[in-house]
């Protein structure tokens, strides 16, 4: 039976033991008694930064984990949000529209992954075509949304509303409450913690161990009875489900969405929230995408035009001199630290007296 | 007559199909058939190109002279990129697609931060071939032309030159060609150069097309990708005329009769179906034909 | 196909390009066998066992196995019919533990053979000095430990038929004299091998059947004996062929 406690503390993602679950405990703690130091509008922002965790997740299995790098993550993000806001949006009277509308985000962005996924992954294409068709899809579907200004372009009653996108999208209701403000943050946190332990245990199964096994050696793994096609489909399915889940969320967050958010510039940012944490550790993942979303809010709230030069010019310097992320190397040199300081306390034990 | 009109503008929207798909991926090409990477920072490269005609024209060159300067700047700049950045990348292709995405994110952004929004555009040169209520430009069959004599120049550099038989060499094997005594560490640094100026070139050229600013580049991009997934990286030359004529051959009727993007969404689709029936390329597909009729002899 | 012919080679015939790696090529393995395939480099063996396995496509011909037209059989499904394989060039997962590294093949596979097949590969585990949980990385045990551990990951699955190619590349003589001891050994439990080998001792002691390869083609066939008995085996060797 499957254990899930062990799944949980395996060798697949960064810590382990009492130390870092009581580190955990206590970041969960804080997280949770946000309302005693954050104002409701500071919980608000910190939502944007946790609602983007799914879709940095799902790009942290499918390229760090099983070696395929997909540039259009943002792109299931986009379809998640704007079908969500068609469908909620067209029935806004009714009480399950917003529940179908999410619904219909999900599966919709996992059709259109499965469809180009089929013919990506069983035509057996080299390493570097996938990324590239993964960004051409993310550039046409901005460009088509984009070009979506006049009235003509509606579905139903709801307007696509070409480059100002899409406004008004309905609130996810349960009767009277709206998720705003506080109860967001916990939604968007309770989500994202629910999708890292869950992330964590795959990758700790034995499912997680044939996709590192993909990554390492496709053809091997197929010689072990593996259909890898049909596999890394799946990964790239579950990725999609994780990006639109972070689009729901962020039409939730702000009620609107607008084609740059599935432009050039946003699909750069989970590669980059990725690589910058260290794209074979989810939890380094995680730290990196919450880091980089504070440092742009930092940035661009201040109103520094330099903040996507800066990030732009952070990845190529990660690239360069931190390949496997800066979470990544951190724990490595933290791991290597305590280890020596464990051999020196035992040669002092064995060296004092009896 | 009118028939003659109708089918000749068919076969000018081919051409000028073509020789835009060319333009725009040729660049691209060429150092993913060398290095086996795809240089993310193509699009910006082709901007940068554009920017330098512009400054270039606006202040009195004449357009030829403007795209020349372009290419040779845009050169310059891809050799320094190549020797500070894109050389430790060489046999990580993943990792190359990010670190030049990285680049072409600090390009983009800090023309925007350098330069503003716009530049001086470039007219289109004038005239044009008047066939009943057909016009022809002369821009654009120009464009044809230059396309054509580039895919030609370079047939000669790769065929006919010992830095191409070199450069084949090292395509082919490079620990072998090194063994040889060929210098491949030039060679790729002049490739990745030859590609980025290219990329200018071309930016440069198409410039009186677009209004010139700093995320131009992304128009072009679709296309290019399109186009060099298609060729595959077997041979440079067989891919990218293969496959721009190809290409052409599907957006050429899409676009005439459904508009410009959906003629660039019927390319995506049919690059999907063209790998699925043959996962290499065209290029690949060529040269195992080549091959197959030089054992026949 | 001869009777109780577990694989059946028939008439296969593959080229690259201009070059014809497999010209006609037929070749039974008896069930049950333990059969070498030599022959000077370029002779064609590892295409021949790509082709078995699925890795390229056929340009003509049929492959049976255990009764089964697999020529068009994905290579993944192939591995679940029973067919098992180890790489010319050593290809375990490096960057893994050899504990990963084994923990990856399917023991759901094996579990559906039987009994035979679980102590075929704990028989090999033990022979080959495999710990399931050591965590070395693979790349960093010696190399010929890293041949054992192909070995063993390859009978992870269960497989009726073993393909092997050059497994003793690269070994000292008394590894090449264990492994060789392992294999007879596991072919007396009823598992098929198909060896590609250049070291002649080791096929002299392991071998019941030999396969000639040259220029794409199957030369000569027969026992150990017959096959070095022949003069014209030992010209292709010496390039006089």
């Amino acid at each position: 039976m499957i254990n899930p406690f062990s799944l949980l503390s395996g060798p697949e993602d960064l810590g382990r033991g009492l130390i870092f679950g009581l580190g955990a405990a206590i970041v969960i703690a804080l997280f949770l008694a946000v309302p005693l130091y954050l104002s409701d509008f500071a919980a608000y922002n910190v939502s944007y930064y946790l609602l983007n965790i799914p879709m940095a997740l799902g790009l942290c299995l499918l390229w760090g984990y099983c070696g395929v790098l997909s540039f259009g993550q943002v792109a299931y993000f986009g379809i998640a949000g704007y079908a969500y806001g068609i469908i909620a949006g067209n029935l806004s009277g009714h009480s399950w529209g917003p529940i179908l509308g999410s619904l219909g985000g999900l599966a919709i962005a996992a059709i259109v992954a499965a469809v180009f996924g089929y013919f990506v992954f069983f035509a057996r294409v080299q390493m570097w075509i996938l990324p590239i068709l993964t960004l051409v899809l993310t550039l046409l579907l901005e460009t088509f949304l984009g070009q979506t200004a006049g009235y003509q372009w509606r579905v139903g009653s709801v307007q696509l509303g070409g480059y100002n996108g899409m406004t008004g999208i309905p609130a996810f209701q349960i009767d009277d409450f709206v998720f705003s403000g506080y109860s967001f943050f916990y939604l968007a946190f309770g989500l994202a913690l629910f999708c890292y332990f869950a992330c964590r245990m795959l990758v700790n199964s034995r499912h997680g161990k044939v996709m590192l096994a993909i990554r390492e050696d496709a053809v091997r793994t197929e010689m072990l009875g593996y259909d890898i096609r049909m596999r890394q489909l799946l990964v790239f399915v579950l990725a999609a489900l994780l990006a639109a889940l972070s689009g729901l969320l962020y039409v939730q967050w702000g009620n609107y969405i607008t084609p740059s958010q599935v432009g050039l510039l946003s699909a750069a940012l989970p590669v980059i929230w990725v690589a910058v944490g260290g794209r074979e550790k989810l939890l380094a993942v995680v730290i990196g995408t919450y880091a980089l979303n504070w440092l742009n809010y930092q940035l661009s709230s201040s109103g520094n035009q330099y903040a996507l030069v800066i990030i732009g010019a952070l990845l190529v310097v990660v690239m360069l001199f931190f390949p496997r992320g800066l979470v990544v190397t951190l724990a490595g040199m933290v791991g290597r630290a305590s280890a020596r300081s464990e051999a020196s306390t035992d040669r002092g034990h064995r060296s004092s007296p009896a | 007559m009118d028939v003659i009109g109708v089918v000749a503008s068919i076969v000018y929207q081919f051409c000028t199909n073509t020789a835009f798909l060319l333009l725009c991926a040729l660049g691209l090409i060429v150092i993913l058939g060398m290095m086996n990477i795809i240089n993310l920072a193509h699009g910006e490269l082709m901007m940068m190109g554009a920017y330098a005609a512009s400054a270039t024209y606006s202040r009195g060159a004449p357009f030829w002279l403007a795209a020349i300067i372009a290419f040779i700047a845009v050169g310059i700049f891809g050799t320094l990129l190549e020797v500070t950045i894109v050389r430790r990348f060489y046999g990580r292709e993943l990792g190359a697609l990010v670190v030049t995405w990285g680049v072409s994110l600090v390009l983009s952004q800090g023309f925007l931060l350098l330069f503003g929004p716009f530049m001086p555009p470039i007219q289109i040169p004038e005239g044009n071939i008047a066939l009943g209520q057909y016009s022809f430009s002369y821009y654009w069959i120009a464009m044809f032309v230059v396309a054509a004599l580039l895919v030609a120049a370079l047939w000669w550099i790769y065929n006919r030159t010992d830095i191409g038989l070199q450069a084949r060499a090292t395509m082919q094997n490079p620990s072998m060609a090194r063994a040889l005594g060929v210098d491949t560490r030039r060679i790729y640094m002049m490739t990745f150069t030859l590609g980025a100026a290219l990329a200018g070139l071309s930016g440069a050229l198409l410039a009186p097309t677009t209004s010139i600013m700093p995320f131009m580049g992304q128009q072009f991009v679709a296309s290019a990708f399109i186009t060099v997934v298609v060729g595959g990286a077997t041979n440079v030359i067989a891919g990218a005329v293969g496959s721009s004529l190809l290409l052409s051959l599907v957006k050429t009727p899409i676009g005439f009769f459904l508009g410009a993007f959906l003629g660039t969404v019927a390319l995506l689709l049919a690059a999907l179906i063209i790998i699925r029936l043959i996962p290499d390329g065209l290029s690949a597909a060529i040269q195992r034909r080549l091959d197959l009729r030089h054992r026949m002899r | 196909m001869t009777e109780a012919a577990i694989l059946s080679i028939d008439r296969v015939r593959k080229h690259f390009g201009g070059v014809v790696a497999t010209d006609n090529v037929s070749l039974d393995v008896a069930a049950g066998d333990l059969q070498c395939i030599i022959g000077p480099n370029g002779a064609g063996k590892s295409t021949l066992f790509a082709l078995v396995c699925g890795m390229h496509e056929l340009d003509g011909g049929r492959i049976v196995f255990k009764g089964k037209d697999i020529t068009w059989m994905l290579p993944s499904h192939r591995v679940r019919e029973g067919l098992g394989l180890t790489f010319q060039t050593n290809r375990v997962f490096g960057n893994l533990s050899v504990q990963q590294n084994l923990e990856i093949p399917l023991a759901a596979i094996r579990g559906e053979r039987g009994v035979e097949a679980e102590n075929r590969y704990r028989v090999a585990l033990k022979r080959f000095d495999l710990d399931l949980k050591d965590q070395t990385q693979a790349a960093n045990i010696p190399h010929h430990k890293r041949q054992w551990l192909e070995i063993a990951m390859a009978l992870a699955g269960g497989p009726d038929l073993l393909l092997l190619d050059e497994p003793t590349a690269g070994m000292a003589p008394e590894e090449t004299g264990n492994t060789a001891a392992v294999l007879r050994d596991l072919n007396r439990t009823g598992l098929t091998i198909l060896v590609v080998e250049h070291d002649m001792a080791f096929v002299r002691g392991v071998a019941r059947r030999v396969t000639v390869m040259h220029q794409g083609r199957v030369f000569a066939d027969g026992t150990i004996d017959e096959v070095t008995a022949r003069r014209d085996v030992h010209d292709i060797y010496l390039g006089r062929r």
